[in-house]
């Protein structure tokens, strides 16, 4: 009887934060079907309900909506952000974790305390720099924006690396492995959920960004922008009752394609690992 | 204190052993050694390392290169910061505007230091491959093997596989963040501000001028030293609160889901995961659209009456409840909002490792007799904490640091009654990071916001290399192989 | 003579007689103000005499976001103007005329050649040098436009050439003469006499059950108080703001507060947020608001037949009604100081702000002209808000303050918005003006 209790209570706190959790994005997802254009402050659900905001953004593209070139451009931007990106996090983990060198302890101290500055005062440097390299205003400069500095968010995929049995490598050593084998036979199978962990971040970040895209991406083209500076764009005081139910839609839109990853990759995260049988 | 004292030992004693090297081999080598002071690759050639040589000729040459085609532009001028101001003369048969060859203060002590680090790995580089070919030398002259260039390359993807690994990452930071972050620390001592903006004003170099304004009430006005004080103590509460409030909430949510007892783990797991899907800037608008004055959720209150109620308690005394517009409430709101934002995050690190969880462990525990809670505070804790503990320093200094929470939710909503805030551009609500951001883009007061990011970032990194330590205190690492 | 001299001089050289003689047409053309027709045959027929090595000209242009078709529109007719003398690619991009001043500064080698921006920003603009001074550009404007700076300043209101200028220096071409506000009201709810006067609107509104909505928190917004009282905001020489709210005018600075805390605390007053009026108006609570143009659709909308428009009501000070002030805008087209092209950059300006393509931007967007053959038409004068606007326009103040007046002012109309200052309390009312003029005037750093 206890136990069941247990059981229903468990579910009961459950479905009540997923509650929580949920009400904005349903507030996001109803509002964007409204037919009304501005922001919505007396009622929950929408008085009257239409796609029209999803056919202008989609198919009408006027100076301030052009969602698809965004959709696009972001989308480029991430894939290579995060390709990159990962391949930058785990390879600075790996040799960090599984390997031993004199700068190891300096470099991971100079690492965390380069974290500590505050980044968007080094913005105007980082922004000369790629204009002297005629990279500003170019997808490539963001993408070096999002990507070079990378390698300093490794220390939680160290941390998960190790986790991994050093007997293990030894174990690779021993029947004559050099390490670039190690880390793709060895290492790389078993680190599934931080490999998932940092794709799912890195690729997130090209769609989060919205202060250094925007400093980037100066010509006023908008057709260049990314998704994030062109919806920002869409809350400007002169726009926002005109544009409020169509920054919804690309919000949805853009959770769309990022959802599938997430419930994608989930199911790799939950098989990938399967308990410690062969580890401690 | 004693580890930094000892660290800094055996720093000074490497170098010294080096540079004791470096003599002997200068003193000691041989034509071709010798000869590698001014051509890099003579020393390997020598010893029929043909393809090193013309490598390090090549970055010799690329060296000079960059030095006489680019650093001699910028550098010679790093000292006066350029002083030729722009001058433009209309030519109305072009049609065109003709402008002199004006200095860009910017631009100078930007490339004057990129050109310091070119010349600082240079010289590295020089001293290291000097010491190399007298080492080449005493093996050749010992009859010892001499590797060739393939096997060189072997070691690259086995000792040295750490160069391999690290080198384009560092090269990343290196150029788009150290080097910023060194130009910003430049500009603290310089009078970069909207007097003194490049392209059309030139500005100079000021000593100490801008940190004795901050600590002083002299320069500035009294209420930035105030603000300063205000915004410093927010800063460290809510990094306090939104750490751990998500880190523990994060790791609740993942046992409530990952537990034998719960149905449908999956299905619990994506529903939350489905909120990080959608992107910060989209949640966190439409949030503060939820809570604004006559947003919905005050209507909903009002509606219910929760408003009326509150007014005649006296807590509040506007029509409106202010969620994110009155210095507390938007203080609360701020820390519970990033709770919603960061606990499914934090859920899925901490699903990642508990799974890892040692099972022998769990299972010895139970044959023990021990209860969950036991098991819970014993092992799983420990163990969190170990693999996650670097992270939760990385996680607070992240906060520190966390631009777009705050940015989002109360730029151009939030307005201060402190008028000795507002007098510095500043208001309760605001992080350090943001009061930067505002002061460098909407006052262009690029120098005191260096002085105060410099500042900030001695605190910050003063409490995180001690607690950073701490977490990872030698021996430490190996504890769960 | 010699200016007409000097003139062909230079005509000559740059491009060729041939292209000289289709300028005078051209000239003749805009000044007789004949149609887009009649320019069309000037060009077409000079092409024939066409110089052969026509220059290549490569100008950006920055523009708001709901202006880009119409942009585009007069940037095709400028190219067909200009034809014979450059070929021209002209980039149009999207900068909104509010936040123009950030974007630019923050490298202005690379912002546009030509942008548009609200007048309050000139003084930041000129100082950071990003604005060229149009009276460098009077022998290109006079060899091609055929206008002299004179005659663009005599052309446009008073008002916005004093916008436009900073120590005697014309340093933008004024575009539009509707960055200011007023009060819109509903008639049906409201009568001309109820709208007069805060104190007869305030009682009028709370009869009929609705509110009314002004912005507080605004420097731009609350100033109007203090400015119809006979307060000033200017500039001192080293570039801080020159204050004198804490003083006496015609009223004291303390009796404005005092003013202002009996209308906020009226129970049919709301205070909005900056940039959150176009929504209150929108959503019905409102019989009046005090706003601008930009919000004439919202409140067409809302008050449907009973939509109306006039100047600010009087405020009581004692027993004397003031008149409340506002603060006169515009929007102001001006040209990098680093432009390379800069003589064509200065035409493209030109052409975006002369006469027919005012009147065509009022004709498309309803935005008020500055240019004051355009503001004195029919259509012009029949426009509700416009109207209004220009009604308002007696009492509005070219408003001339530095980059520390905003945070400071902003607070202090939260304030009174929150009621946290006492009316009675007059000591703590001073002592906060002395503060807000302290912070206003406070250096630039």
């Amino acid at each position: 009887m206890k136990k069941v209790l247990n059981i229903v209570l468990r579910h009961l706190l459950l479905m009540f934060l997923a509650f929580i959790w949920l009400v904005p994005i349903v507030w996001l997802l109803v509002t964007s079907f409204s037919a009304y254009p501005g922001r919505n402050t007396s009622t929950f659900f929408p008085e009257e309900w239409s796609i029209v905001a999803y056919k202008n953004l989609l198919f009408s593209s006027d100076s301030v909506a052009q969602f698809p070139n965004w959709f696009k451009n972001t989308f480029i931007i991430a894939c290579f952000t995060c390709v990159i990106s990962t391949i930058f996090v785990l390879m600075v983990a790996y040799a960090t974790s599984c390997m031993r060198f004199k700068m190891r302890k300096p470099l991971m101290n100079i690492g965390v305390i380069l974290n500590l500055f505050p980044g968007v005062l080094s913005m105007i440097a980082v922004y000369f720099i790629l204009r002297t390299l005629n990279l500003t205003n170019t997808h490539l400069g963001l993408i070096i924006v999002y990507t070079a500095g990378s390698g300093l968010g490794y220390l939680i995929a160290k941390g998960f690396f190790d986790t991994i049995p050093a007997s293990l490598r030894e174990a690779a050593y021993l029947d004559g492995a050099n390490e670039v084998t190690i880390f793709w036979r060895v290492v790389i199978p078993m680190s599934r959920p931080i490999i998932v962990y940092t794709v799912i971040s890195s690729f997130l970040t090209p769609w989060m960004d919205f202060v250094y895209a925007k400093m980037m991406l100066n010509s006023g083209i908008s057709s260049q922008w990314t998704v994030a500076i062109g919806l920002y764009n869409m809350l400007d005081k002169s726009l926002i009752n005109t544009y409020f139910t169509q920054f919804c839609a690309g919000g949805v839109l853009v959770s769309i394609p990022i959802s599938i990853l997430f419930v994608i990759m989930q199911k790799f995260y939950v098989e990938g690992v399967t308990g410690g049988s062969v580890k401690g | 204190m004693s580890q930094v004292k000892k660290g800094l030992q055996s720093f000074f004693c490497a170098v010294g052993g080096f540079f004791k090297e470096f003599g002997q081999a200068v003193a000691k080598g041989d034509l071709f050694v010798k000869l590698s002071l001014i051509w890099m690759g003579a020393g390997y050639i020598r010893r029929k390392q043909f393809v090193k040589g013309i490598l390090m000729t090549i970055f010799e040459a690329a060296v000079i290169w960059f030095t006489l085609g680019f650093a001699v532009e910028y550098v010679p001028k790093f000292v006066s910061l350029g002083t030729v101001q722009q001058e433009a003369v209309f030519n109305i048969a072009t049609m065109q505007n003709e402008f002199n060859d004006y200095d860009h203060s910017f631009m100078i002590l930007l490339f004057s230091l990129l050109s310091f680090v070119v010349w600082a790995i240079f010289a590295v580089v020089w001293l290291c491959n000097i010491v190399n070919c007298y080492r080449l030398q005493k093996r050749s002259e010992a009859g010892l093997h001499i590797n060739t260039f393939s096997e060189d390359m072997k070691e690259y993807v086995n000792k040295k596989f750490y160069v391999t690994l690290l080198a384009l990452p560092v090269t990343g930071v290196v150029v788009f963040t150290v080097i910023p972050l060194l130009v910003l620390i430049l500009v603290a001592f310089t009078n970069y501000d909207q007097q003194h903006m490049p392209p059309s004003a030139l500005f100079d170099w000021v000593g100490l001028d801008n940190f004795k304004s901050l600590f002083s009430s002299g320069g500035l006005t009294v209420t930035f030293g105030y603000a300063f004080g205000r915004i410093l103590i927010w800063t460290l509460v809510w990094a306090v609160f939104a750490t751990i409030t998500t880190y523990i909430g994060g790791i609740l949510l993942s046992m409530l889901i990952n537990n034998k007892k719960t149905k449908l783990p999956r299905m619990w797991r994506t529903i939350f995961v489905i909120t990080i899907a959608v992107p910060q800037f989209v949640s966190l608008l439409l949030v503060r659209n939820f809570f604004a004055n006559n947003g919905i959720f005050n209507t909903f209150c009002s509606g219910i009456g929760l408003t009326g109620w509150l007014r005649d308690m006296g807590v509040i005394s506007t029509s409106y409840i202010p969620f994110l517009s009155a210095p507390i409430w938007a203080h609360v709101m701020i820390i519970l909002i990033n709770i919603w934002i960061g606990v499914p995050y934090q859920m899925l690190i901490a699903t990642g490792v508990l799974m890892n969880i040692p099972t022998e462990q769990l299972e010895s525990a139970r044959i023990d007799g021990a209860t969950p809670r036991q098991t819970f505070f014993h092992i799983t804790m420990p163990y969190m904490l170990f693999v996650t503990g670097p992270t939760l320093v990385t996680d607070f200094v992240k906060n520190i640091n966390n631009f777009n929470v705050i940015y989002l939710l109360t730029e151009g909503v939030y307005t201060t009654t402190d008028q000795l805030m507002a007098n510095s551009q500043a208001k309760e609500t605001d992080l350090l990071i943001t009061w930067l951001f505002n002061l460098t883009q909407n006052y262009y007061n690029y120098k005191m916001a260096s002085t105060i990011g410099i500042v900030v970032f001695v605190i910050c990194a003063v409490f995180t290399l001690v607690a950073f330590n701490r977490f990872l205190k030698g021996d430490r690492e190996e504890a769960f192989r | 003579m010699k200016k007409l001299v000097a003139l062909l001089m230079t005509m000559t050289m740059a491009v060729s007689l041939a292209a000289c003689g289709s300028d005078t047409q051209g000239d003749t053309g805009s000044a007789a103000g004949t149609s887009q027709a009649a320019e069309t045959t000037a060009a077409g027929e000079s092409t024939a005499t066409a110089p052969t090595e026509k220059q290549d000209v490569s100008l950006t242009m920055w523009g708001a976001e709901e202006d880009q078709a119409l942009l585009q529109s007069m940037i095709d007719s400028f190219t067909q103007h200009y034809a014979d003398y450059a070929n021209f690619n002209i980039q149009l991009g999207v900068e909104s005329e509010s936040t123009a001043k950030d974007t630019i500064l923050t490298d202005i080698e690379s912002a546009a050649d030509v942008y548009a921006f609200a007048s309050d920003q000139l003084i930041d603009l000129v100082n950071a040098g990003a604005l060229l001074s149009i009276d460098t550009m009077d022998e290109a404007l006079q060899a091609y436009a055929g206008k002299s700076v004179a005659d663009i300043e005599s052309a446009n209101a008073s008002g916005s050439v004093e916008a436009a200028t900073y120590n005697d220096t014309l340093y933008a071409f004024p575009m539009s003469a509707d960055n200011g506000y007023f009060l819109y009201y509903d008639s049906t709810v409201l009568t001309e006499e109820d709208v007069a006067s805060w104190d007869s609107l305030l009682a009028a509104a709370d009869a009929a059950g609705k509110k009314v909505g002004m912005t507080l928190a605004s420097g731009w917004y609350n100033a109007s108080f203090f400015y119809g009282a006979g307060f000033t905001t200017g500039l001192n020489e080293d570039g801080s703001t020159a204050m004198d709210w804490n003083g006496t005018a015609d009223a004291s600075g303390v009796e404005v507060v005092q003013a202002m805390l009996d209308i906020a605390g009226h129970n049919a007053f709301l205070a909005v947020a900056d940039g959150d009026i176009s929504n209150q108006i929108a959503s019905g609570a409102l019989c009046a608001a005090v706003s601008g143009t930009w919000d004439a659709t919202a409140a067409q909308n809302a008050f449907g037949e009973g939509y109306a428009a006039t100047k600010l009501p009087t405020f009581t000070v004692g027993d004397q009604q003031i008149q409340q002030g506002s603060v006169a805008g515009f929007k102001l087209v001006g040209v990098n100081a680093y432009s390379q092209n800069a003589g064509w950059a200065a035409l493209l300006a030109e052409w975006i702000t002369n006469e027919e393509n005012q009147a065509l931007r009022f004709e498309q967007r309803e935005i008020g002209p500055s240019n004051s053959n355009v503001a004195a038409s029919e259509a012009v004068l029949s426009n509700v808000a416009i109207a209004a606007l220009s009604e308002q326009s007696a009492y509005g103040v070219v408003q001339v303050v530095g980059g520390n007046y905003w945070d400071p002012t902003e607070t202090f109309g939260e304030m009174i918005a929150q009621g946290s200052l006492n009316r009675d309390d007059t000591a703590a009312i001073q002592e906060a003006l002395d503060t807000l003029v302290e912070g206003v005037s406070a250096p630039t750093q």
